[in-house]
């Protein structure tokens, strides 16, 4: 699943293993949610997004382009 | 999701979903390898504790060897350096464990008085060791490319 979790992170001047810690899971998951190889709960999208401070539409909601 | 299992699983979600689908995984071949010698048992005589034990083994391997080929082991190694610190760790632990095995063997068990004794004793200890080590260089190694790649 595509998602915006990396680019906001770094734009939070965040590292992996900072957000994992503050959502609670390992820095692996991390990385693969980002790179959409695994696709997290829905719980853990409202921990990732409350971390980040964004919403889950900003953060996993595909939009195409027209 | 609860279930009586959790206690055996690990606390991140990953890992846990993936060690559910191991372990389901080798639940369902345990259950064909089980009709397999069901129906070998037919032709041949095949003792009931072998069987056991086969199945205990095979069931074990099968998740064991998912579980070091996956790379979930050492989530946190994702650099050269912690790479090395894990491995100089691995090789402490394995070294640590052959003299206190070793000492505890000779001083409360028994004092092997001939050379076959210790060839039996150190033989294994030797074989225990390798496996111990080799597992869990292979999963490091597996844990390390994968979140290398996952860093990038």
């Amino acid at each position: 699943m595509k998602n915006n979790v990396k680019i906001t992170r770094i734009k939070r001047s965040m590292t992996q293993e900072q957000l994992a810690r503050k959502v609670g899971v390992t820095r692996q998951t991390i990385g693969l949610i980002e790179k959409g190889e695994y696709n997290p709960t829905l719980l853990l999208c409202i921990s990732i997004a409350k971390a980040l401070d964004k919403t889950l539409d900003e953060l996993f909601w595909e939009v195409e382009d027209e | 999701m609860k279930t009586w299992i959790s206690f055996l699983l690990p606390d991140d979600e990953y890992k846990e979903k993936k060690m559910l689908h191991f372990l389901a995984e080798g639940g369902f071949l345990l259950f064909l390898f089980l009709i397999g010698m069901t129906i070998l048992n037919q032709f041949y005589n095949i003792g009931s504790t072998t069987t056991l034990l086969l199945s205990i083994l095979f069931f074990i391997v099968y998740v064991g060897a998912r579980y070091i080929l996956s790379g979930i082991e050492y989530t946190d190694v994702a650099t050269d350096k912690a790479y090395k610190r894990e491995l100089k760790l691995l090789i402490t632990k394995t070294t640590s464990f052959v003299i206190i095995f070793t000492l505890l063997y000779v001083v409360f068990v028994e004092f092997p008085s001939t050379w076959g004794g210790w060839f039996e004793l150190l033989g294994m200890l030797f074989t225990v060791t390798l496996l111990w080590f080799m597992t869990s260089f292979i999963s490091l190694k597996r844990s390390y490319k994968k979140n290398k790649d996952l860093m990038s």
